[in-house]
């Protein structure tokens, strides 16, 4: 079959979006809610789950926006809701979205224009053609568009996963080709940017969600850094990581009291009512920060190795010191469940299904930190 | 492998409902792990371990023990029992001795990794446990506090982490018994030991790098201050002496003037500010300030005696911080507040009184007790590379012994002030002291136990470079 491809990179990433679509439907269906509205959640999951697999495979620009749109469209209608309040909420992201795909199907249509062909062996066989940067640049651009939408979503993470494995893909095409790209310095300087925006931002954040949003923003700036640093199999295993690492804190967001908006104080009182589920909170922070024995310490030396083979020694520095305003800002996140509860406080809801994913994903990162080996030895098998 | 093993197994445990157990295990782990250490010091058995953990990093999990690791991990299998057993009556008790074995094995871990990702990996998880201990159980301010401390320490191990991974990039592997044949280039050998000095410094403190330190001698619980200056700091002083002295030995040199003036200067900054404390705690913190920066001077001359004398000097001020911070907690006790000042325990409080100036006389270097030994050779060590340098070292010591006798006068001597009932040290506080005590003797007689552990590794971090 031409336009997909079944290699290393497809087995993994294909692995992986299955893995993040099982947890999004087993929260989505635990999830408390009147009328079909869970049964419908699930469906729209799963052809989400489906696209994103096209998304991973594709080695051709139509089948890649076919699976873009797939994956994409139906996360719109999962994150909405019912009633008018539901939909203003989720229209934002549904017109950013929407242009990101336009632009990015702009940039395939110029792509066209320039190769006259729509795959990705064509690309690496193109000329130093203007419109041919354009079309690519413009790709480009709505594909990373969407990796900053609604970070703080739990479908984001499938679309996530898909949509950076195949830029992965793309920016292989493109650098190994006749006009061999240069990504480095432009990749660098997203990571490095995703660092420092979601470390600062977050510093003065009280909001959970908007906080795990840029905690798992920074986590997407770590793959850019390993892509940066031609280390593919770093990418893709600081990406793993950031599929767990947001399944386990978007999960708990279910176990979160206040239900609309929570803020930290809402999780005072969290360690003495649920003190399994904080421990399991507590791993997943130190994986957004990169505190070892978590996978996310081994998911930050691995793609800063890359980086400093790559040259990149400035880079290093930038993302260890975006990490401390990481630590100051995500650590919060557990500190504010041993405060003393409040005396409005309403209990946590019991959701247990929520709470087994949130402490299987924590087991999964400490495991991958205690042993990486076996999962380091996956990543291997992604390459440019 | 052993001495990780059993904190581990330890706070493990302490998942288990075991209630009030868990501070009798948590000791129990603290003795046994210097049992273990010194087993396999004195009887034998293979030292050192590698096995593959993180192959496609080029990280492994390689852990051995030398000399000084030994004598250290000895000291803190002491300072953690020490500490366990003065943790009476803590808040959610389960929960403190986990997070207090897991930071003993992090501990342990700094002391043996044989791997820079391995070591890296239990020195920035160490904060962890220390991070929430101090959170949960500290005094009053203990949420700035423990802030500042986090965000301090993880600034500097940025640095330590951009320095492992281009080192290790650069000589295609962690392990340090590899790299030790691995000779970066003259030039870039200062920007290296910078960048690992930059952790190294923070955590000991060397002197502009303290912001954290006295107020988080007032706020840890005392447990904490015990194990935070007795063993953490000397981690410090540890990897400065194994890891940046034998690879970065040109950078080192080049380095030394710089580092021996702060550290003397520190020296004397702590010791001036000790004496002018009202609080017993933070007159701990600048007399540790004072201690570990005189001992770090031995580290940074470069000389076998020097190290020799900071690995004695290391264990003594271990020992005597874990006595001093105890008895300040006695002290607490009776006269309702870490102030000083109170006057007149003497007559009340004999006992008190005796472990109070044997452990300052420790603290001042007075010969016969541990203190001494490793201070002097520190200062002829000091005295060898620059008599300048030396003059104003031995000055420190002077000063230490002024700041420690009016310690004493301010507390025990002058006018009576009101005091608890029955003011002397109780049977339970007496026996955590008489070890620490009986300790502090035996090394002060004979300082050569803990100097054969010294030597027994000397060629191997003689620095070829030097």
């Amino acid at each position: 079959m031409t336009g997909v491809a079944w290699d290393g990179s497809s087995v993994f990433f294909g692995s992986l979006v299955a893995v993040v679509a099982a947890a999004l439907c087993s929260l989505a269906a635990a999830r408390p809610s009147s009328g079909g509205r869970r049964g419908q959640e699930v469906v729209l999951l799963l052809l989400s789950a489906i696209g994103a697999v096209v998304t991973v495979v594709a080695t051709d620009l139509v089948i890649l926006f076919g699976g873009l749109v797939l994956v994409t469209v139906p996360l719109y209608a999962a994150t909405g809701g019912r009633g008018i309040r539901a939909v203003e909420r989720a229209m934002p992201g549904f017109l950013l979205g929407a242009s990101a795909t336009a632009t990015a199907g702009y940039g395939i249509a110029l792509l066209y224009a320039a190769t006259g062909q729509t795959a990705y062996a064509g690309l690496g066989r193109a000329t130093a053609n203007p419109l041919y940067l354009a079309g690519l640049a413009l790709l480009c651009a709505g594909l990373v568009t969407h990796l900053a939408l609604g970070s703080a979503t739990r479908p984001s993470i499938l679309r996530n996963v898909a949509i950076a494995a195949a830029l992965i893909r793309l920016i292989a095409a493109t650098r190994n080709g006749d006009v061999a790209l240069d990504w480095e310095v432009t990749l660098a300087t997203i990571g490095a940017l995703a660092l420092l925006v979601a470390g600062l931002g977050a510093l003065t954040e009280r909001g959970i969600g908007r906080l795990v949003g840029w905690a798992l923003i920074s986590q997407l700036g770590y793959s850019a850094i390993g892509v940066a640093g031609s280390a593919a199999p770093a990418a893709a295993l600081s990406l793993a990581v950031y599929a767990a690492l947001g399944i386990g804190v978007l999960g708990f967001l279910a176990v979160v009291p206040a239900a609309d908006d929570p803020t930290l104080s809402d999780l005072a009182g969290l360690a003495r009512r649920r003190p399994v589920l904080v421990v399991g909170l507590g791993v997943l922070v130190a994986g957004l920060i990169g505190i070892p024995p978590t996978a996310g310490f081994i998911a930050r030396v691995s793609v800063f190795e890359a980086a400093v083979r790559a040259q990149l020694l400035w880079l290093v520095l930038v993302g260890t010191v975006a990490a401390v305003a990481g630590a100051a800002s995500y650590g919060r996140i557990v500190l504010a469940c041993f405060a003393p509860p409040r005396l409005d406080a309403v209990a946590p809801p019991r959701a247990r299904v929520a709470t087994t994913v949130v402490l299987l994903a924590a087991l999964a990162v400490l495991i991958v930190g205690v042993f990486p080996g076996p999962l380091l030895d996956l990543a291997q098998s992604v390459r440019f | 492998m052993d001495v990780l093993v059993i904190p581990l197994i330890a706070a493990a445990a302490c998942a288990l409902p075991i209630g009030t157990l868990a501070r009798p295990l948590a000791v129990f782990a603290g003795l046994l792990t210097v049992v273990a250490a010194g087993v396999s010091a004195w009887v034998g058995g293979s030292p050192f371990e590698s096995v593959v953990w993180a192959g496609p990093l080029g990280a492994q999990l390689a852990v051995g023990m030398d000399g000084m690791s030994t004598a250290l991990l000895m000291l803190s299998g002491v300072l953690f029992a020490t500490g366990a057993a003065a943790s009476g009556g803590v808040r959610s008790p389960r929960a403190y001795f986990a997070l207090w074995s897991l930071l003993q094995a992090t501990v342990a871990g700094i002391l043996i990794a044989r791997d820079l990702i391995l070591f890296f990996a239990f020195w920035e998880a160490l904060l962890v446990p220390l991070t929430l201990l101090m959170w949960q159980w500290g005094g009053a301010d203990r949420r700035a506090v423990t802030l500042r401390l986090l965000l301090s320490w993880m600034s500097g191990s940025a640095l330590l982490l951009t320095g492992i991974l281009a080192l290790g990039v650069g000589a295609r592997t962690f392990a340090l018994a590899d790299l030790g044949g691995y000779r970066l280039a003259e030039g870039s050998q200062v920007l290296f030991a910078l960048l690992f000095l930059g952790a190294f410094a923070v955590r000991l403190p060397l002197f502009p790098l303290h912001a954290w330190h006295a107020r988080a001698y007032v706020t840890a619980p005392l447990p904490l201050a015990i194990v935070l200056a007795g063993i953490i700091s000397k981690t410090a002083i540890y990897a400065i002496a194994r890891i940046c002295l034998p690879l970065f030995p040109r950078g080192m040199a080049d380095l030394a003037p710089y580092l021996i003036a702060l550290a003397t200067v520190g020296a004397l900054y702590g010791a001036l500010l000790a004496m002018r404390q009202r609080d017993t705690r933070t007159f701990i913190a600048y007399a540790t300030l004072s201690q570990v920066d005189f001992i770090s001077l031995g580290v940074f001359v470069g000389s076998p005696t020097g190290r020799e004398g900071a690995l004695i000097a290391s264990v003594s001020h271990g020992l005597v911080v874990a006595m001093l911070v105890l008895l300040a907690g006695s002290l607490a006790r009776r006269i309702g507040s870490f102030e000083l000042g109170s006057g007149g325990l003497a007559s009340r409080a004999p006992l008190l009184t005796t472990f109070f100036i044997a452990a300052v006389l420790t603290l001042i270097g007075v010969p016969g007790t541990s203190g001494a030994p490793g201070d002097l050779l520190i200062l002829a060590a000091t005295f060898a590379r620059s008599a300048g340098v030396g003059l104003v070292a031995a000055f420190v010591m002077i000063l230490s012994a002024a700041y420690g006798v009016g310690l004493l006068r301010t507390v025990f001597f002058g006018p009576a002030a009101v005091v608890a009932e029955r003011p002397d040290l109780r049977w339970r506080e007496r026996a955590l002291l008489i070890p620490l005590l009986a300790l502090v003797i035996v090394f002060g007689v004979a300082p050569r136990i803990i100097g054969d552990l010294a030597e027994r590794d000397a060629p191997a971090t003689a620095g070829p470079g030097r």
